[in-house]
């Protein structure tokens, strides 16, 4: 197991089944068929975050219901845009779409990403293992991860930018795309600066024990 | 009886007011840093645990917590509100616990900026300290839901109309288009009114679709369907812009009602005896302020308004102090002040105030300081915010007499801490009406109270006194110079006006408009070539392409019916209709200058094509009116003439036509009642003493008559049939002597006054 603490970025291997939300390092074995990162809208299990050539995977935590997170809906497809691959997921960067309340179904979601004209990779949590993975408390709340040979190493979670500094404190438009400058240094190999302040929108949903 | 007057009694066309309708519209608004010491709230806390068990005396939502949400939260936070979500179940409140938590222990919400204890208002949205104390204990103990079954029931909200039916359904001509992201979006959106006359509004209601988009908007009255009329080829899409300068017209009605809407007063219901008017040809303006969502949206919006049959019996008036002209905000300058203020001329009750800046303001300060000195808080907001502000009407109205000065204090910072600057790094800011300029205004809704019982109207002298303040700060603006002029001329004081509308035409030398108030002014004044000058330069100034020159072209017939030269009044009103719209008072004016000529049948002809044009038209009513009298047709006469007197009960001479058609019917006291009335309105005017004299004698009331007879001879000593009929009395009265020196006067006036000379001859030979 790899442990995870809030000063120490984490490390997992990719592809393996999660369990109780923790990662676990395991064998080829352990590691096949069975979803592990949740399903896509239609109910296909995702078994990979990092597809071919990726060396950047971004994570990007959303709720349908969430006003500041759909506020984020025009800067993330920008982003997207920005580092897009043709063909689609083939790129350095590789976008998730992670909708982690139990309120987003697949219905729900398809119907959210159709009203956004949201096309990129989603992802539904409904177990929250990503949520945990990436130490995510609100939507929208991002998290940046280096791609490591079969390991995610996670460089950067939190804000977007710096628009909203608090609920009801809001800038006119964002000064810093820390996001933005997250992924930038990333993919240069540089150390990534960290956000200036929390992520504000809606709680993520706990689920309940 | 008085002779036929031709002339029609159209009060004088002066163009009265240019009003600023200001009511910006803006984006968001500075919110002060947390206090130090405490952590900037963030949503990031979690719920705990719903294993923790509650204690016996958690609150519970049940129990506790629905009251408080129905009471405070949910009129905007229901599905299909104007919040981003629900909060009517448990489920919802659970959900969102930790944004309760932030955002009432912030007071983020509900939204409520003034300070308490500075203005007494109504509709206090500010959340008790107990409520918030409540909700804290609730979510720290695990948000518990509590017995279902002692829940109060969830309130219902209508989707439609909350007043029920309304009278008559305004929508934007075409949707628009909001972009997905980007900056907060300002429209003025256009709806155009089918009335076809007259209503009056005492409640309205604003529906936004969809819902959550517009964070607040103002609705505008234009009384000219200006700002279309600027915008003839794209004014169905919305025009951008934040302060709008609008024609208000021909007519003294300065703004009067905050139309303020913000989602959780969907509906505006006026007090009793204050609706507003609404006119044909009126433009309602929807200034809105919209947030983009994350994904584009079409937005459309209906206004509903409600009317009642009753015109106002109260006419407030909406007053602005403002520093505008200070604003020069450095950048950097975190404690950037500015003050204004205003003495009132009359007694009033202010009844709502309306502060408003833009990202830069913080701390705004109105107040008044009473005449003997005592000061009155009108509000004190600390931490100003754009995206909440809001009208605030007063619990009470409260009372400032005259002498009372109005302050008004803005701090603005314009460092580069202030989060909701524009500009960073910061720049220099002055007053301007895009949203990265500044405002500094102070809104006050006053209603004129202890009026005194003759003109002018309260309100004249308080748009003096205000654009005088004005012009204090900015001697050439030309708005004020405008409005102050139309504030003068509404007063009667003409010559002052002129000077004033001189002194507009120099900075703006060719417009019509002020070149036709100037010549209103100056007709006013009895200056009546000049006047003519002026509206003959006014028609050369204006656009042959638009309707500029059509007031002066009116004013000018009008000028030509006063003078009597009627072939010149004939000529102007046709000039009129042929190159303005047609309208019942144009037609009416070559009805008055047609009758001028003795054209009768042509002159009745017009006074009913005006009439069909508008059945209330003043001038064909009473012209056709005098002359149904004229040609003995008592009934038509009464009938026209009532109409003409509930028209303009402030016209004399309907009055005392009236009078005549109801001698002509043998309804004398009713012809007494009117004239009763017509000697009130024009005290001076011996026709009116003479006819009262005769009813009065007709009734058997020789005393009365003869007092009215002599004072209708006092203000019209040559009146040959005056002198007789005193004659008469005094014969009567056995006056011989009197009675003959009468009659001798009557015949000195006029030497063949038939009947003097007959009752002369009649009296008893002089006893020498």
């Amino acid at each position: 197991l790899v442990q995870v603490s809030k000063t120490v970025p984490r490390r997992l291997l990719l592809a393996l089944p999660l369990i109780s939300a923790l990662l676990a390092v395991g064998s080829e074995a352990q590691a096949t068929k069975s979803a592990v990162f949740g399903t896509d809208p239609h109910g296909h299990p995702i078994s990979t975050l990092a597809g071919p050539g990726a060396r950047v995977v971004v994570l990007f935590f959303a709720a349908s219901d969430c006003p500041i997170a759909n506020r984020y809906v025009p800067e993330i497809s920008r982003l997207t845009k920005e580092f897009a691959a043709n063909p689609p997921g083939t790129g350095d960067v590789r976008f998730w779409w992670v909708y982690p309340n139990p309120g987003d179904t697949a219905q729900v979601v398809a119907g959210h990403n159709r009203d956004y004209a949201i096309t990129a990779d989603t992802i539904l949590d409904p177990r929250q293992s990503l949520v945990h993975l990436a130490h995510a408390t609100v939507t929208p709340e991002v998290a940046v991860f280096l791609v490591e040979g079969r390991e995610l190493h996670e460089v950067y979670h939190g804000r977007i930018d710096d628009r909203y500094i608090s609920l009801g404190q809001e800038r006119p438009h964002a000064e810093h795309h820390e996001l933005e400058a997250a992924i930038v240094a990333a993919l240069a190999g540089k150390p990534v600066p960290q956000p200036g302040g929390p992520p504000v929108g809606c709680s993520i949903v706990f689920l309940q024990k | 009886m008085k002779a036929l007057r031709a002339l029609a009694l159209l009060p004088l066309l002066a163009t009265f007011g240019m009003l600023l309708v200001h009511q910006s519209v803006q984006a968001h608004a500075p919110a002060a840093a947390p206090p130090s010491g405490q952590e900037p709230w963030s949503t990031s806390q979690t719920l705990p645990s719903k294993s923790t068990e509650p204690s016996a005396s958690s609150p519970t939502w049940s129990h506790d917590i629905a009251p408080v949400l129905y009471k405070n939260c949910t009129t905007c936070h229901h599905p299909g509100g104007a919040g981003p979500f629900s909060l009517l179940t448990y489920a919802d409140a659970r959900r969102r616990a930790p944004q309760i938590l932030d955002a009432t222990q912030s007071r983020f919400m509900p939204p409520w900026l003034p300070e308490p204890g500075y203005g007494d208002f109504a509709e206090v949205r500010r959340l008790s300290d107990d409520d918030r104390a409540l909700l804290k204990r609730w979510i720290d103990a695990g948000a518990p839901e509590g017995d279902l079954k002692s829940a109060p029931h969830a309130p219902h909200y209508d989707a439609t109309w909350q007043l029920g039916k309304p009278d008559l359904v305004l929508e934007t001509a075409q949707p628009f288009t909001l972009p997905a992201a980007g900056t907060d979006v300002f429209r003025n959106l256009i709806l155009p009114n089918p009335l076809k006359e007259t209503r009056y509004v005492r409640a309205l209601e604003i529906l936004p679709t969809p819902a959550g988009v517009v964070h607040h908007a103002n609705l505008l009255i234009d009384r000219t369907g200006s700002l279309r009329g600027h915008h003839p080829a794209d004014w169905q899409s919305g025009i951008p812009g934040m302060e709008l300068l609008m024609d208000a017209g021909n007519r003294f009605d300065p703004d009067s009602h905050f139309l303020f809407w913000k989602p959780d007063t969907r509906a505006l219901v006026e007090p009793d005896g204050m609706p507003w008017r609404l006119d044909p040809g009126n433009d309602l303006v929807l200034n809105i302020h919209m947030k983009p969502s994350g994904k584009q949206e079409t937005v459309t919006a209906k206004v509903a308004l409600y009317f009642t049959p009753d015109p106002p019996t109260h006419l407030p008036m909406l007053l602005q102090l403002d520093a505008d002209d200070k604003l020069n905000i450095p950048p950097g300058d975190s404690n950037f002040v500015v003050e204004d203020s205003l003495t009132l001329p009359v007694d009033v009750e202010a009844l709502g105030v309306y502060p408003h800046a833009h990202y830069l303001g913080r701390d705004m300060q109105g107040w008044a300081i009473l005449p003997g000195g005592e000061k009155k808080w009108l509000v004190w907001i600390k931490d100003w915010d754009i995206n909440r502000q809001s009208v605030y009407s007063y619990r009470e109205p409260l009372l400032l007499p005259a002498g009372t000065v109005l302050h008004m204090k803005y701090t603005f910072d314009n460092s580069a801490e202030n989060p909701h600057n524009p500009h960073l790094p910061p720049v220099l800011v002055r007053a301007g009406n895009r949203s990265d300029d500044e405002m500094s205004h102070l809104w006050l809704q006053v209603l004129p109270v202890n009026t005194a019982p003759n003109p002018p109207d309260p309100r004249l002298l308080l748009e003096e006194a205000w654009m005088r303040n004005r012009l204090a700060k900015s001697p050439d603006d030309e708005v004020s110079l405008y409005n102050l002029a139309a504030a003068l001329s509404g007063q009667g004081k003409f010559a002052a006006a002129a000077a004033l509308y001189e002194q507009e035409l120099k900075l703006e030398p060719n417009s019509a408009r002020t070149l036709t108030a100037l010549g209103a002014a100056l007709e006013g004044a009895g200056q009546l070539d000049k006047a003519e000058n002026r509206y003959r330069s006014a028609i050369a100034a204006a656009s042959p392409a638009d309707s500029s020159g059509c007031d002066a072209r009116f004013d000018l017939a009008q000028l030509s019916l006063r003078r009597n030269d009627f072939p010149t009044a004939e000529n102007e009103s046709r000039a009129l209709l042929s190159t303005c719209p047609e309208d019942a008072e144009s037609r009416s004016a070559l009805g008055a200058a047609l009758l001028g000529e003795g054209k009768i049948e042509d002159a009745t002809h017009e006074f009913h094509r005006a009439l069909e044009l508008d059945a209330k038209t003043f001038a064909a009513l009473y012209n056709l009116g005098a002359m149904a009298a004229d040609a003995g047709q008592p009934d038509q006469a009464v009938t026209l003439l009532e109409a003409a007197v509930s028209g303009l009960p402030a016209s004399p001479d309907a009055h005392e036509k009236l009078a005549v058609a109801y001698a002509q019917s043998g309804r004398l006291p009713d012809a007494l009642a009117q004239l009763r009335i017509a000697a009130r309105l024009a005290p001076s005017d011996a026709q009116t003493h003479f006819s009262l004299s005769q009813v009065l004698d007709a009734q058997g009331q020789s005393e009365e008559a003869f007092a009215e007879l002599k004072q209708a001879l006092q203000l019209d000593p040559q009146n040959a049939d005056g002198w007789n009929n005193l004659g008469a009395l005094l014969a009567r009265g056995g006056q011989i002597e009197a009675a003959r020196a009468a009659y001798q006067r009557a015949l000195a006036i006029q030497p063949d006054h038939a009947q003097a000379r007959a009752n002369l001859a009649r009296l008893p030979a002089a006893q020498h």
